[in-house]
């Protein structure tokens, strides 16, 4: 069994790193922990949240929303995108693109339609945003990475949606190129000149290459590590099954699993400790086992419930302190 | 003398334009006789690809969602000038006799 820190001492190249999971269970809360150790061990690292709430405004107690990059303590940077104003001001470079391109003033109320009401389609904030990610990471200013995505679902989305987009991006080249070809030949018998396809083609390429290069990136296991938090209960392991097996299908591997908010076994031993108390904690013992038959050796790290909610910076180092320093792992022995 | 000169310079000049006027002539006739039929059918085939591009890109104008709404919006600027050919062209009625055109 590997601990968080062997596991990346065994993989120096890992550039991304992705905590997944279901809600509330503590994903951005260990971004913001492998962050701040990154920061700390010589490493300048992004944290990055993709959820539509302001989380890890609340856990640097910062209002970092909609702010760009941060730099929030020595290298540890973070960003926490606004989608609803990067959607607005993307609508505003489309139209005023439109503008210049064909020299109007007035946008044809068809597409400005169009324009207006795609702001509200449940896609557009998840393109918007996975589109954010993949120009962040293009740049390759930090190392590493880190992400928070919101229920998995959505991380898995985003790398299946880059699969079939390269695949109709593919057909609309083709279309591309074969209209160009016949309007080059109609022309030429025609005896005018066409105008360019380059720029379209050129369009269509750099999203693709973008597209490709995040895929890339996201199913080499050598480069990015997905992580699944977890808790001791049910529900979170039956998600944690559902989303490997998921993951196995996308040919991305699973770096490992995050257990949080596990109550110390010693609270069982104390005279003082109520039996309702007791229960949580027997029960938790229980799924530990089950956690330790089921996902056994890629469990990375076992993270403490703590006496209040790990917030501001001084409860971040206290998780990466149990992340990395004392991943509890001997509760599998 | 001068004079001259460039009067016949003028003659000069009106018998070119004449020259290439018959050329432009012949060349749309001959055009016309062979080539145009092509070119049509060219045209046509462009289209149809132009349209097949414009619904993978613009599907959700329609309904038909493909493209995620934000390439969608980065690739509608190109199509601008096909969004109404096009929408009139998927939305007609079609009939037997569209075959005969």
């Amino acid at each position: 069994m590997l601990s968080l820190k062997e596991f990346f001492e065994k993989k120096p190249r890992i550039k991304v790193i992705v905590n997944a999971g279901k809600g509330g269970l503590g994903k951005t809360t260990s971004s913001a922990a492998m962050s701040y150790w990154f920061a700390k061990n010589g490493k300048k690292p992004l944290c990055f949240s993709t959820d539509p709430q302001a989380s890890l405004s609340d856990i640097f107690e910062m209002d970092i929303f909609g702010k760009g990059i941060i730099e929030i303590e020595k290298n540890l940077f973070v960003v926490e995108i606004d989608a609803d104003r990067r959607i607005k001001e993307f609508q505003e470079e489309v139209r005023n693109k439109i503008k210049t391109m064909y020299g109007i003033d007035e946008i044809p109320e068809e597409i400005d339609e169009y324009i207006e009401t795609s702001a509200y389609e449940p896609a557009m904030h998840e393109s918007a945003t996975y589109d954010a990610m993949a120009d962040l990471l293009s740049k390759g200013e930090f190392n590493p990475y880190v992400f928070d995505m919101p229920p998995f679902g959505h991380g898995v989305r985003m790398v299946s949606m880059a699969r079939i987009l390269d695949a109709w991006i593919d057909k609309m080249e083709e279309t591309r190129r074969k209209a160009a070809e016949y309007a080059q030949a109609a022309a030429y018998l025609k005896g005018i000149s066409s105008r360019s396809e380059e720029e379209i083609l050129n369009e269509l390429r750099s999203i693709r290459e973008k597209l490709d290069f995040f895929r890339e990136v996201l199913t080499d296991p050598d480069s990015c590590a997905f992580f699944m938090v977890i808790i001791p209960e049910k529900m979170a392991i039956l998600d944690t099954e559902r989303a490997i097996e998921m993951f196995r299908k996308l040919d991305i591997e699973m770096a490992g699993v995050i257990v949080n908010q596990v109550y110390p076994r010693e609270l069982l031993d104390r005279p003082d400790v109520g039996e309702f108390l007791k229960r949580r904690v027997e029960m938790q013992q229980a799924y530990l086992k089950e956690i330790k038959e089921k996902f056994g050796d890629y469990v990375r790290a076992v993270v403490p419930m703590f006496d209040r909610e790990p917030k501001g910076m001084e409860m971040i180092a206290k998780v990466a302190e149990h992340l990395f320093e004392k991943p509890g792992l001997e509760v599998f022995e | 003398m001068l004079r001259r000169k460039k009067e016949k310079e003028e003659k000069e000049k009106e018998g070119e334009k004449k020259s290439s006027e018959v050329k432009e002539a012949i060349a749309g006739l001959i055009y016309g006789m062979s080539a145009h039929a092509v070119t049509r059918q060219m045209l046509k085939t462009r289209m149809y690809l132009e349209h097949l591009f414009m619904l993978i890109t613009l599907g959700d104008m329609m309904g038909i969602p493909i493209l995620p709404p934000y390439y969608s919006l980065k690739l509608l600027p190109y199509a601008v000038p096909n969004v109404k050919t096009w929408k009139r062209s998927m939305l007609k009625e079609r009939d037997v006799t569209d075959m005969l055109y």
